[in-house]
């Protein structure tokens, strides 16, 4: 027993031995980037900005990898790495990341924060939903740090907001792509690749809004749904597109989950589809119509402009960004439908398409609303958008909203608490 | 005449121990010089990078006092966690079964937490969780240890498969709303565990602005009676009969049933406390509980060949390599976590390949046919 244990000390001292000149290797490194400081100050600090950001430093907290080449981390990666070099921020220097985090794991998630906030990162962005409950309590031990959430709903009134889209409003020009295949082709059946449906609000409000701006091109449209119960897995997607492809004929298949499958499926069918999260054409060309997408940067380049302009103080973050839930959509360029691909396309689907997406960019006009679109087309391709005040109906027969433009249905419920389908939905 | 395979594996006579620890010395210093390649490949200095992980990046730090609790969270369940399935191991059960223990002490000691953490004073509500964590880690294996002395039902097998059982059983808990799942946040819309109230998190004793979970404690007094208790016990010396030979064990007039029985559900209920322990340190559940301690203690028993001060300091280094990667990582862009799990499994791998040797030899053939004559 001894003589294993002299082994195990062996190896421990070994380690301490490694550990003595990871720490003698630092200071001598200290006097040797101060000292050329001293004689040429301007070399020294290459990263020095007029503006002072040069050692502002922003965390993150990935469910995946950061090396992805697609996915949800990558889009957010991406997001960040823009808009630091948007904003003169050195992502190689002052990005601290902290992947493959285990949003079921709260332990874990907390030791993430403290590493990031151990290296001294100014803001925290989580961009997960677990990360919830670590990121509120972390935001109370660290009042000197900004924390932002993505599609939370926790915050508080000083340093920690959440963020997310009104990618409903993508998902319903999306829809207006589909609903002008579907007349197209004269066959209205609409198939949905769905992680989730009433389970989040999330999902069931993305296909509320599709099925509304099928509706409005093809009052007629039938959007079935096929849920997979995970966000992302493969063959589960594929498999879920052809079934719908078989069972209902579908001539059309959108998705909410995270690969190009189901857009494959059509394309291998002979059918359409609209994606998700990137601009899929590259994938289907002959099949792929356009995507609901996120342009992340907008709302991290938002973000950390605000966070440095916080100057230090983190508790007027929330105040900087003008509350403690940032909510954009169209308007503001953070959601949109990807480039229309013509190839696939009905006709005039693209002149539709811009006309809403101005009408809901002016602000005049939204999806969950007592008003309803349809369109008249001039043969020449000039597009009427029609409002007509209607009940919004759930797929039961029960009113959800009563007509007229004062009648909204609420943000809190598009993000938390909507549960129900619109009609036309149905559960495939 | 038969065909001898190109090689054979011999097993090495008097191995000296100096020669096993240059051996480990070696493989280590072998892992390290690989990463180093890899990491300069990275344009990352691996001097700079070695030791932030072993000093887990705590120099320069702001709040170095934090790094080391993060540590103590998850060296306790490693540690609690290798012993308990040493116990089993040196009996030669293949308790394979840690995570599933694991997730049901979590899941017993989390509604014991969430339901008297209110009425009761926290060290006795701490105290109850532990409890609730040894009864629900020990009965879930004494289920498989019931069937092996029952039906002689293969353990492994049982042990491995009770494993994804509770792990669902966690799963269902965690995504299913309703009003009798009281592990559930009620006031969330998507389904989210509830933090225990006060009285349920672990006690933790103030040393300035460090603050000492008293896991930490209860966890290395558990080494040393474990020592005690293999050393020194009637107990012990009947695991250590039982795991070199049943019948011998039988013949000395040993019950041999009942001790299987006895140190499976030690064994076991060890396991569900290290996994009581982690949800009262974290002060919630989680759906992903165990941090994969059921496959690493495996791991750090065998590393430490079943002994009890091996474990303590391998359960130890694993704990520095694993969370010390992380830290290091953090620190430079062109490293991500799947980089920092390579580092882990070439030094990992080239450890265990240095136990082999040190333990077995490679005959090539002709050598193994002039053995044989």
């Amino acid at each position: 027993m001894k003589k294993k244990f002299l082994a195990l000390t062996l190896a421990l001292a070994m380690a301490v031995g490694l550990a003595a000149c990871g720490n003698s290797g630092a200071p001598s490194q200290t006097p040797a980037a101060s000292s050329p400081a001293a004689s040429a100050p301007a070399a020294s600090t290459p990263a020095a900005q007029p503006s002072g950001s040069s050692d502002f430093k922003v965390g993150a907290i990935y469910i995946t990898s950061q090396q992805d080449v697609a996915g949800y981390t990558f889009q957010h990666h991406n997001g960040i790495t823009t808009a630091m070099k948007n904003l003169g921020l050195d992502p190689a220097t002052q990005l601290l990341i902290v992947d493959n985090v285990d949003d079921r794991d709260d332990t874990a998630v907390a030791s993430a924060i403290d590493t990031l906030a151990n290296q001294g990162a100014d803001i925290i962005f989580g961009i997960s939903f677990g990360y919830i409950q670590s990121m509120a309590d972390k935001a109370e031990d660290y009042p000197d740090i900004m924390f932002s959430h993505g599609t939370g709903y926790l915050a508080n009134d000083t340093n920690f907001n959440n963020y997310f889209g009104r990618i409903y409003q993508a998902r319903y020009l999306a829809g207006i792509a589909a609903g002008m295949k579907t007349l197209e082709l004269g066959n209205n059946n609409i198939g949905y690749v769905a992680a989730y449906n009433l389970e989040y609000a999330e999902t069931c409000s993305g296909i509320n809004a599709f099925a509304l701006g099928a509706q409005s091109a093809n009052p007629d449209a039938v959007v079935y749904v096929s849920e997979i119960n995970t966000w992302g897995d493969e063959a589960l997607e594929r498999q879920a597109a052809q079934a719908l492809i078989d069972t209902y004929h579908c001539c059309v298949i959108s998705q909410h989950c995270d690969s190009a499958q189901p857009q494959l499926v059509a394309a291998e069918n002979n059918v359409f589809g609209c994606g998700y999260n990137s601009d899929m054409t590259e994938q289907a060309p002959s099949a792929h119509l356009t995507a609901a997408i996120w342009h992340w940067n907008v709302y991290y380049e938002t973000a950390i402009q605000a966070a440095m302009d916080c100057q230090g103080d983190a508790s007027k973050f929330v105040e900087q960004m003008g509350g403690n839930a940032y909510y954009a959509g169209l308007a503001e360029g953070f959601v949109d439908a990807s480039e229309l691909n013509d190839m696939a396309a009905a006709p005039n689907t693209r002149e539709v398409m811009d006309a809403v997406r101005e009408l809901i960019q002016s602000g005049e006009w939204d999806v969950f609303t007592g008003v309803k679109l349809s369109y008249n087309i001039s043969d020449d391709g000039k597009v009427e958008i029609i409002k007509t005040d209607a009940d919004m109906f759930d797929n039961q027969g029960s009113m959800i909203l009563a007509s007229g433009s004062g009648n909204v249905i609420d943000d809190s419920a598009i993000k938390g608490t909507m549960d129900y389908n619109v009609k036309g939905v149905i559960a495939g | 005449m038969k065909r001898q395979p190109l090689f054979r594996v011999v097993k090495r006579e008097g191995g000296s121990p100096a020669r096993q620890a240059l051996a480990y010395a070696a493989a280590v210093a072998l892992a390290l010089l690989a990463g180093a390649l890899l990491l300069l490949a990275q344009g990352v200095d691996p001097v700079d990078f070695y030791g932030r992980m072993i000093t887990l990046g705590i120099p320069g730090s702001r709040y170095p006092w934090r790094t080391v609790e993060n540590f103590v969270k998850l060296f306790v369940p490693l540690l609690i966690v290798s012993l308990a399935l040493s116990l089993a191991f040196k009996m030669r059960f293949w308790n394979i079964g840690g995570e599933g223990q694991f997730i049901m002490g979590a899941l017993c000691a989390s509604a014991a937490g969430l339901k008297l953490g209110e009425s009761l004073p926290r060290p006795l509500t701490v105290l109850v969780m532990a409890l609730c964590g040894l009864a629900g880690g020990g009965l879930y294996g004494l289920l498989a240890a019931a069937l092996k002395v029952k039906w002689g039902t293969n353990e492994t097998l049982f042990t491995l498969m009770l494993n994804y059982i509770a792990l669902y059983f966690l799963q269902f808990f965690a995504e299913t709303k309703g009003e009798w799942n009281f592990f559930l946040d009620p006031e969330s819309a998507r389904p989210r565990f509830l933090k225990f109230p006060e009285g349920a998190q672990m006690i933790t004793l103030p040393l300035g602005p460090f603050q000492l979970n008293l896991s930490l404690i209860a966890a290395l007094a558990l080494c040393a009676a474990i020592f005690i208790y293999l050393k020194r016990s009637k107990g012990g010396y009947e695991i250590a009969v039982v795991g070199d030979s049943p019948s011998t064990a039988r013949y000395a007039g040993m019950k041999v049933e009942r001790i299987i029985m006895r140190t499976i559900f030690l064994s076991a209920a060890l396991v569900g406390l290290a996994g009581a322990f982690y949800v009262s340190s974290a002060g919630i559940l989680s759906a992903s509980v165990t941090n994969d301690v059921g496959w690493t203690g495996i791991v750090v028993a065998w590393l430490a060949k079943l002994n009890t001060v091996g474990i303590a300091v391998t359960a130890l280094l694993i704990t520095v390599l694993q969370f010390g990667c992380q830290n290091a990582s953090t620190t430079y862009a062109a490293i991500d976590a799947n980089f920092a799990s390579l580092i882990q499994g070439i030094i990992l791998f080239a450890v265990l390949a240095a136990d082999f040797f040190t333990r077995f030899r490679l005959a090539p053939r002709s050598a193994a046919v002039k053995e044989v004559s």
